[in-house]
């Protein structure tokens, strides 16, 4: 069981890890909206370079 | 052929002879068109719009290829308004003083854009801005319904991305000032670390408590269990003292007043827990309750952050555009010419015109013509009082009817307003009525509790001694209420944000409850039961005077009223093509008609009795009090969804009443269609607000759906009040709930929600009193083992929050 001496310390170092990462998004405004960025990956095409319309689309 | 949109505007009734459909809804907003929409060709297909600002619109969207937001959007757009508004004024540098702050790179300013209604308008506003030249960076938030825009001063002046949202249908609106915005941006960001706190505690936690609860057999070594003990505790000290804090700081506030409450049950629970267990822990006794501390303050935390999302929701959406302080003020200058200036350029001692049905810009005195003014956002009073020249105006308050003058004497964060607007701000952190009653429940509890805790250890000390402590502290432990506490909040949270999915936002906290208690339903119909864009159809004139002098006159009267007549005269006149002359000492006399006089003619609008000296027969008259100079025939049309929303009310039990200000045979035709019989026209406020309490005074309680200036009184004076979207901001001060967008459907909707929430509330309250009822008696007779405790707090919490859960769901259709 002395395994557990070396194992639960090392379980709150992640926790500490988990934390610090948590407040670090929050801090970068992950977390400030949660419905546009999930838009994007909908989108079907790239945005076009130019906003020229093609002079004769085809 | 080219993507570029190709917008005709038939208003000649030609090229294309399109018949005028009149179904249908404009492509970009979503509106009923207009008998001859405007059609253009977006992406290849012709599609219909309501106006040539739509067809604008929706071309610009689909040649900068953000066509998607089409497929995207939840909601429709917002209506694009033809009427250009000066931007300029965001350029001055007394606007950007105090809502600009210079970042890396440019300046950054924080807005209120008006319209933004879901996430994928917020998508397009990000990428739409995005393409203008010298914007560093466009984040919208659709839930806050805020904008943060950088910008490099040096490229673009703030006014050109303005205008390209402004083209989209999304007005910007000024926010509360940098300083504020940071301030809850960081308020939010130590709740969501506080919740993330808690949340990875509680789960380290638990993870320990396990193996402490595993060891039903007594196996482990006693330095193990000490060392798991103490790690559990480590883990869980930031939970309770820092994630908790709201809760401590909550129960200190209350014990200072002498009001226990809510809080003051729930520090007592999480802190007699955590205690218990320090102290079992130091003296190696035989058990901890470190879990159910955390766990506790996890749950409540959670229900809070929801619930508190929700209305911060619909307050962003709705107060924030309400309170949104007005960006110009008009200042009259020394010769009597009207000057449109940046709020924050009026100082002390200008003279500034206010316009009927708009927001006082700073505190003053009156000026000349006594004024009508609604001061309810300062004082409470719903109805609007007459002041004399000499009197006080304070900024905020609501010019009624007529326009006024007054001698600016204080601006910004000197005003009355400024002050008010903290108070309430404070006022808002306070709980439902529905939670106090919580409360009062939660105050009896916790001395309840007390004192049979009190009576356990004394029994115990006569009964056996060696465990009369242990027993006490179960008790205590078992009956931390848990599910009381959280069946509130919990059904609260579900129900608003369920809400809120549906487009109809709660500015006030118990507005689901006053909901549920609705009995009947009384309409206003303009822009209410129809779709608020009168049309002039036709003009009669009388006495020598021409059509379009008629038409001129009556446009000049009608600018400065927010009566949607306003619009159908301005979109007439500007079809001819007339120039609007002036009107001076224009006033609105509510339920009859407009007066003022243009070239020193006095003139009247309105009721034919009151312009003309006539019988009243429906038509909108001009003429000067006793003669008849043109009549306009004004026709409308009921919303689409109308009929259905009608019969879905009257199903659920509700009687329906419709109380309009407008003549007689189109109320009657009205409510004829609507299947309505208590249709009463040509009400002035004050007589709808007697319909309303004539309605009370039999014990009814009455739902009010208003959208107009004029039925800002009658929507306070309602029981419970919904106000139309795009109606005036006064209606929204005055209403308990806003529809999102005009869609009558929702209504019916949301009354069913309210009623499932009170079910489901008591339903709450029942089971977390019955836990304690059974966990009591069997806590104090020594019954009760830790994992028993443990899991008789986590199951009742869960059957309380997933009933709660169950609001979110739509009902069956």
């Amino acid at each position: 069981m002395t395994i557990l001496l070396l194992l639960i310390p090392l379980s709150l170092l992640l926790l500490g890890a988990a934390v610090w990462a948590f407040i670090w998004a929050v801090r970068k405004g992950q977390f400030d909206d949660l419905d546009t960025p999930a838009l994007d990956i909908l989108r079907e095409d790239p945005p076009p370079a130019s906003q020229e319309p093609p002079a004769d689309a085809d | 052929m080219a993507q570029a949109a190709a917008a005709t505007r038939p208003g000649a009734r030609d090229a294309h002879g399109a018949p005028a459909r009149a179904t249908g809804a404009c492509f970009h907003c979503g509106e009923a068109l207009p008998a001859e929409p405007v059609l253009a060709v977006v992406g290849g297909t012709r599609h219909p719009f309501c106006c040539s600002g739509c067809a604008a619109a929706s071309a610009w969207i689909q040649d900068a290829g953000l066509s998607d937001y089409y497929a995207l959007r939840t909601a429709n757009g917002a209506r694009v308004d033809l009427d250009p508004a000066a931007l300029d004024v965001w350029d001055a540098p007394s606007v950007q003083a105090e809502h600009v702050r210079a970042v890396e790179g440019g300046c950054e300013i924080t807005l209120i854009a008006d319209g933004m209604h879901c996430a994928a308008c917020a998508w397009l506003i990000d990428n739409a801005l995005a393409r203008e030249p010298g914007v560093r960076e466009a984040t919208a938030n659709a839930m806050t319904g805020r904008l943060r825009l950088v910008w490099d001063p040096a490229a673009t002046r703030l006014s050109q991305p303005l205008q390209r949202l402004r083209a989209l249908g999304y007005t910007p609106c000024l926010a509360t000032g940098a300083a504020r915005e940071q301030a809850k941006r960081r308020e939010r960001n130590r709740d969501l670390i506080r919740i993330g706190i808690a949340g990875l505690g509680t789960m380290q936690a638990m993870m320990f408590a396990e193996a402490l609860y595993l060891d039903t057999g007594n196996t482990m070594s006693g330095p193990m269990r000490d060392f798991l003990r103490w790690i559990t505790f480590l883990v869980s000290t930031p939970v309770v003292f820092y994630a908790g804090w709201t809760f401590l700081s909550g129960a200190w506030r209350e014990l200072r007043l002498r009001r226990p409450g809510m809080d003051t049950l729930v520090a007592t629970s999480t802190l007699l827990a955590y205690f218990a267990s320090v102290w079992e822990t130091i003296t190696h006794g035989p058990h901890v309750w470190y879990d159910a501390a955390v766990m506790f303050v996890f749950l409540l935390l959670a229900a809070r952050l929801l619930e508190q999302r929700a209305r911060r929701v619909a307050n962003a959406q709705v107060d924030a555009l309400a309170r949104a302080r007005p960006v110009f003020a008009t200042r009259e200058a020394g010769d009597g010419s009207h000057e449109a200036i940046p709020l924050a350029a009026l100082e002390a001692g200008d003279v500034a015109y206010v316009a009927a049905g708009d927001t006082v810009p700073a505190d003053g005195t009156l000026l000349d013509a006594p004024a009508l003014l609604e001061e309810a956002l300062l004082t409470g009073e719903s109805r609007p009082v007459e002041r004399q020249a000499g009197d006080t105006v304070l900024a905020g308050s609501i010019a009624h009817q007529r326009p006024l003058r007054m001698q600016v004497t204080a601006t910004g964060t000197g005003t009355r307003l400024s002050h008010l607007i903290r108070l309430v701000e404070d006022a808002q952190a306070h709980r439902p009525p529905l939670a106090r009653m919580a409360d009062r429940i939660a105050a009896w509890f916790v001395v309840g509790m007390l004192l049979a805790a009190a009576a356990v250890y004394v029994a115990w000390r006569v009964h056996d001694p060696s465990r009369a402590f242990e027993v006490a502290l179960a008790l205590l432990v078992i009956s931390c209420p848990c599910a009381l506490s959280l069946a509130v909040p919990a059904a609260l949270a579900a129900a608003h944000g369920a809400l809120a999915r549906d487009g109809v936002l709660a500015t006030r906290p118990d507005a689901l409850q006053r909901l549920a208690a609705a009995t009947d339903v009384v309409f206003d119909k303009t822009g209410t039961l129809s779709d608020g864009h009168p049309q002039l159809e036709d003009i009669a004139t009388f006495a020598g005077l021409d059509a379009d002098a008629a038409l001129r006159i009556a446009t000049a009267l009608e600018r400065g009223s927010r009566h949607p007549l306003a619009q159908a005269f301005e979109a007439a006149a500007q079809a001819r093509g007339l120039q609007v002359p002036h009107a001076s000492d224009a006033s609105t006399q509510a339920g009859l008609g407009l007066a003022g006089s243009i070239d020193g003619r006095a003139w009247r609008l309105g009721r034919a009795d009151f312009a003309a000296g006539r019988e009243d027969d429906g038509r909108l008259w001009l003429g000067d009090g006793a003669t008849a100079f043109a009549a306009f025939r004004i026709g409308e049309r009921l919303r689409d969804d109308a009929p259905d929303a009608t019969r879905a009310l009257r199903a659920m039990g509700l009687s329906l009443h419709l109380a309009s200000g407008d003549a007689r045979d189109a109320v009657a035709r009205a409510g004829e269609a609507l299947g309505i019989a208590d249709a009463h026209a040509r009400l002035s406020p004050e007589d709808k607000l007697a319909r309303v309490r004539a309605l009370q005074g039999d014990g009814r309680h009455v739902a009010m759906v208003g959208d107009g200036i004029n039925d800002a009184p009658v929507l306070a004076a309602a029981d419970v009040a919904i106000a139309i979207g795009d109606g005036a901001a006064l209606a929204h001060r005055s209403a308990d709930l806003v529809l999102a967008a005009p869609v009558l459907g929702r209504i019916p909707r949301a009354i069913a929600l309210a009623r499932r929430t009170q079910r489901i509330t008591r339903e709450n309250f029942a089971w977390a009193l019955g836990y304690n009822a059974i966990a009591l008696p069997l806590a104090a007779l020594g019954w009760v083992t830790p994992w028993l405790a443990a899991l008789g707090m986590a199951v009742s919490s869960l059957t309380v929050t997933l009933n709660a859960l169950r609001l979110t769901r739509r009902p069956a259709a």
